[in-house]
């Protein structure tokens, strides 16, 4: 303590020190920092999961599809649709790596067609139907073809889609636009429409930052304004603005010199900071305003260091254990969430040092704020409920802890009905253009996105059985009755067809056979009227593994979690046929990875709880105060996640990350609190007298700060994005919960425990 | 000086009667050649067909062919032989010098019928094989634009090196360029370039020897560059000019199988 005193001789040298390590940090973010926007990287590729996934995915080649959506509302039968539909075919397998099998359109689609002679496998057209009477037959042949109408041709003959399978790798900016620009210049009088999980995903990446961008400096000047108005002093706000910025900067300073990537969940750190880290210097300041009220006449020197006095160990504990809390983080199996605990922990330490070295050293600098501005004549309204509350909840406490017990209840209630949603489609507003195009292609087709369940057998030519393609076939009929499931696809339609064909075309014949010979030989007669790799996609070259597409309608948690179910009840019957049943594609790994960030969010949340009641137990030697310290963070995360579920706001990978601040905040307004309370409680011995100088000192402190981010956040309101407007609601009302939970049900138990106070000595009404 | 004049003359003459007789062969008669090379009055053997994928999983067949000219026609019918549960399923091909398209007929044991199916393109794959119908020789030089790029010598014997161009730009391969033994009249590897010209297959003979009196290639590969995709052809028990009787090439032959 003697030793923080001395900054206040060497103000100037540790403001050099302070500027040299930013500049450092600064240059190496300008040298090295990068965003790492490859979602692969996001995920733990060692989880069995994910492993197997790829594996799958290499396997049968599933890739993510590009769909462009041709839309004619006089029909697509005519000369100039589907020359449009053969050019731009062209033009994208053309593209920078796209593979010409992965694009898919009514030009390159196999036509399997049963005549009177037997089984013929064409193309729909290669040169441009012009006459009437091809054009009909064109109609004809789609419509006979249920592979094909339905799947590449709507229904209402109006809409034809070309999708393109690319790898992850080719998706880039340059590709993205190419796409966008086809999209342009084939316009007219054909409406087209990009869909797909990489545009989404694309869109997103791209316009997401940008929104951010153009939100933050708002929310900086609404802070700056709350501030300004709230500590009445330009250098109060400036030392203040300047603690939450350079911790910003040493956070993201640090990880550049370590050569980690900004990830997504990253741009979450200053936010945190944001709301972490202006409550320090407004601790400070309310400490040094009151100090100057009492003490008008204190010379800077004595005021600084009797407010370093008072407030450097609450500070240091806040710091330590919100800091601790976002460790926990690393017990994510996510890395980048991970990093996000490591380094927001790191940035919550140097809020803790800038506000303790680089505040005092500042005014010592700069000079105390203005007194005229920065004392308040009078106390304010603000003041006077701070003055007020202790009173009024000591005088309701019934009151008081049935309303908490309710708001509880709720929460509870409401957390039951807390949805996961991993969905990036979820992002975009309801009337975007991205959602208007899939839904538009979800109403016309079977589904945007998809799910890839991967069969293994433990012996080859496996699937070339008829009990095992019948369960196949029952598990799709299965799927396909799920109404958010448009459409499945796997080798046993291939079989049905064929056998479909075979047979002069009759319905009936539209099943699996009976015998192993029969399918054997279909497959034999499909293998040899196509290339090589025709059934790639769906079945390994040992017929010992397939793949089963289904097609769904969205991309949400919800539906693949119903999907899964489905797949789930069939997994006994098919481990009696010795198969086994794993699950592929982006979606898949999205649901996975939500799942995970959610699991680690939860863990780590309960860790950091039980960390916060041990750390606060061990610094003011009392368990009971550890348990009391905790019921802010329960309140204001029960809330949090009560909320999410009565407002139907889904848990995403940044939404449960959101609840963290329940961490860094409700502990430091527990600490500050309990700290002052106990403070007071020795120099006075009296509660009543304790509790409302708490009030009015610390109370008054945790409102400023509340009311500071609460106003600041409350400018994502405006946001486009829903993920950000979600975003400011939520760290709102966090901030809100952890100020109420404080300040009401808190004090209330602290007040009631007796802690501090010898028993008898109570002078409780 | 005069023997100096005399050497010219000579020379020029060399270099006429060299040019001529360059002049003399085009490159749409070396593939007429090839074309039109005789293969015997008919031909049997086992055909043993491996295709290796990229990851190098294998599937292996084996096929029984026999093949008789009927005039400008050719008949050819083949059976299964393995794997088992294929066995006996039966193929057959009537192709026609008229320029008709080729009838074919298919007959799956399972199914106990025999089905007609098209024969809509000569670049379909066969089998599906690496090979389309066009690759294993179906293709009629008048289809493309030949070229004699060089002559190069390839495995010790001298062959001229063709580029074949498609007259058709929706064709399979915009260009081939065939490495085809001078005199013999047989490719001795072959190039095939996709529709953007980039290399697209490699056909390699990796055996070819002369049965009673014909040339047959024994054993040969295509191998797809852009997938990574290789079939191997083997060829054993070739029988040459044995008189298979015209009976054999019926639907009431592929029905019966081969036992």
């Amino acid at each position: 303590m003697k030793n923080i005193k001395k900054i206040l001789d060497y103000s100037w040298l540790a403001i050099l020190i302070i500027v040299v390590i930013t500049g450092i940090f600064i240059f190496a973010m300008k040298s090295n920092i990068r965003m790492e926007t490859d979602l692969d990287k996001y995920m733990p590729q060692k989880h069995p999961a994910f492993v197997y996934s790829n594996q799958a995915e290499e396997l049968f080649e599933i890739k993510d599809g590009i769909i462009i959506a041709i839309e004619n509302s006089e029909g697509i039968y005519n000369e100039g649709t589907l020359q449009k539909v053969k050019d731009l075919t062209k033009e994208i397998q053309n593209m920078e790596g796209i593979e010409k099998n992965d694009v898919t359109s009514l030009y390159t689609a196999d036509n399997i067609v049963g005549s009177d002679f037997g089984m013929e496998v064409n193309s729909f057209y290669k040169r441009v139907p012009t006459s009437e009477s091809k054009l009909e037959k064109l109609r004809d042949d789609v419509r006979a073809n249920d592979m094909v109408y339905g799947r590449i041709v709507s229904l209402n003959e109006k809409v034809t889609i070309i999708r393109a399978e690319i790898s992850d790798t080719t998706f880039t900016d340059d590709f993205y636009n190419q796409i966008l620009n086809f999209a342009d210049e084939y316009e007219g009088p054909e409406t087209l429409y990009v869909a797909g999980s990489p545009i989404i995903e694309g869109t997103l990446g791209r316009l997401m930052p940008k929104d951010m961008q153009k939100m933050a400096p708002l929310v900086i000047i609404v802070i700056i304004l709350v501030l300004l108005i709230i500590l009445r002093s330009i250098k109060a706000t400036v030392l203040n603005l300047l603690v939450v910025l350079l911790s910003t900067i040493w956070a993201f300073g640090l990880m550049s010199l370590l050569n980690i990537p900004v990830y997504s969940v990253s741009t979450m750190i200053p936010i945190m900071l944001i709301a972490i880290g202006v409550a320090y210097g407004i601790h400070l300041f309310s400490h040094l305003e009151l100090y100057l009220q009492k003490n008008p006449d204190s010379d800077k020197r004595t005021a600084i260091a009797d407010t370093l006095k008072h407030m450097w160990k609450p500070v240091l504990m806040t710091a330590v254990t919100t800091a601790v809390g976002f460790t926990s983080l690393i017990t994510s199996e996510v890395y980048p969430v991970k990093y996000f605990g490591l380094f927001t922990a790191f940035g919550v330490m140097s809020a803790m040092i800038f506000a303790l070295v680089l505040i005092p050293a500042g005014l010592m600098i700069i000079g105390l704020p203005k007194p005229k501005q920065f004392l308040r004549k009078k106390a304010a309204d603000k003041d006077k409920v701070s003055f007020g509350l202790d009173t009024w909840i000591i005088k309701r406490k019934y009151l008081t802890i049935i309303l908490s017990i309710v708001v509880i209840g709720v929460s509870l209630f409401g957390m039951s009905k807390v949805w996961i949603n991993s969905s990036f489609l979820a992002n975009f507003q309801k009337d975007s253009a991205i959602v208007i195009t899939d839904r538009f292609i979800n109403n016309n087709f079977a589904g945007t996105s998809s799910l890839n369940i991967v069969l293994e057998a433990d012996e080859v030519d496996k699937f070339k059985d008829s009990t095992t393609l019948k369960l196949v076939d029952d598990l799709q009929n299965e799927l396909e009755s799920l109404e958010m499931v448009g459409d499945s696809f796997s080798l046993a339609d291939f079989i049905k067809r064929m056998n479909k064909v075979m047979n002069e075309d009759k319905d009936e014949f539209n099943s699996i056979p009976d015998s192993q010979e029969m399918i054997a030989q279909y497959l034999l007669l499909y293998e040899m009227s196509g290339d090589p790799e025709n059934l790639t996609s769906v079945v390994d070259y040992e017929y010992q593994t397939i793949n089963i597409t289904a097609q769904m309608k969205s991309d949400d948690t919800k539906t693949i979690k119903g999907a899964i179910a489905v797949v789930e009840d069939f997994r006994d019957r098919f481990n009696d046929l010795g198969i086994d049943i794993n699950f592929a594609g982006t979606g898949y790994r999205g649901y996975v990875f939500g799942g995970l960030i959610l699991d680690g969010q939860i863990s780590s949340l309960i860790l950091s709880i039980l960390i916060v009641i041990i750390l606060i137990t061990i610094m003011f030697k009392n368990f009971i105060i550890g348990l009391i310290a905790s019921v802010p963070i329960l309140v204001t995360t029960l809330v949090n996640f009560g909320t999410m579920g009565l407002l139907n706001i889904p848990l995403g990978p940044t939404t449960a990350l959101i609840s963290s601040i329940a961490v860094g905040i409700g502990i430091d307004y527990a600490i500050h609190f309990i700290d002052r309370y106990k403070e007071y409680a020795a120099e006075t011995g009296d509660k009543q007298k304790t509790a409302k100088m708490t009030m009015y000192n610390t109370g008054r402190a945790i409102l400023f700060n509340a009311v500071v981010v609460i106003s600041g956040f409350l400018v994502l309101l405006f946001s486009i994005f829903p993920p950000n407007r979600q975003l400011g609601a939520l760290v709102s009302l966090n901030m809100f919960s952890s100020f109420v939970g404080t300040l009401t049900i808190m004090f209330l138990l602290l007040y009631l425990s007796n802690i501090y106070f010898k028993k008898g000595r109570s002078s409780t009404s | 000086m005069k023997k100096a004049k005399v050497l010219i003359i000579s020379l020029m003459l060399m270099a006429m009667v060299l040019g001529f007789a360059q002049a003399q062969i085009t490159g749409l008669e070396v593939m007429e050649n090839v074309y039109n090379r005789p293969t015997g009055p008919d031909i049997q053997s086992t055909l043993t067909m491996t295709l290796t994928n990229s990851r190098g999983s294998t599937r292996v067949r084996e096929i029984k062919q026999f093949i008789k000219e009927f005039g400008d026609d050719e008949k050819k019918i083949m059976f299964f032989v393995a794997p088992s549960d294929v066995k006996n399923t039966s193929f057959m091909s009537w192709s026609y010098g008229s320029g008709k398209s080729d009838d074919m007929w298919i007959y799956l044991p399972a199914l106990k019928k025999t089905k007609r199916i098209s024969s809509s393109s000569k670049s379909d794959y066969f089998m599906g094989s690496d090979f389309t119908y066009d690759d294993l020789g179906g293709r009629h030089p008048s289809a493309d634009t030949h070229t004699i790029l060089r002559e190069e010598s390839v495995n010790g014997e001298e062959c001229y090196v063709v580029e074949s161009v498609s007259k058709d730009s929706d064709y399979l391969y915009s260009k081939t360029i065939s490495w085809v033994v001078k005199g013999e009249w047989f490719g001795m590897k072959k190039e095939f370039y996709d529709e953007d010209g980039e290399l697209l297959k490699r056909l390699t003979i990796n055996e070819y020897k002369k049965v009673n009196g014909y040339w047959v290639i024994p054993e040969m590969e295509m191998y797809n560059e852009q997938k990574d995709h290789t079939t191997l052809m083997q060829l054993k028990d070739i029988k040459i000019g044995y008189g298979i009787k015209d009976s054999q090439f019926t639907e009431r032959m592929m029905k019966r199988g081969i036992r």
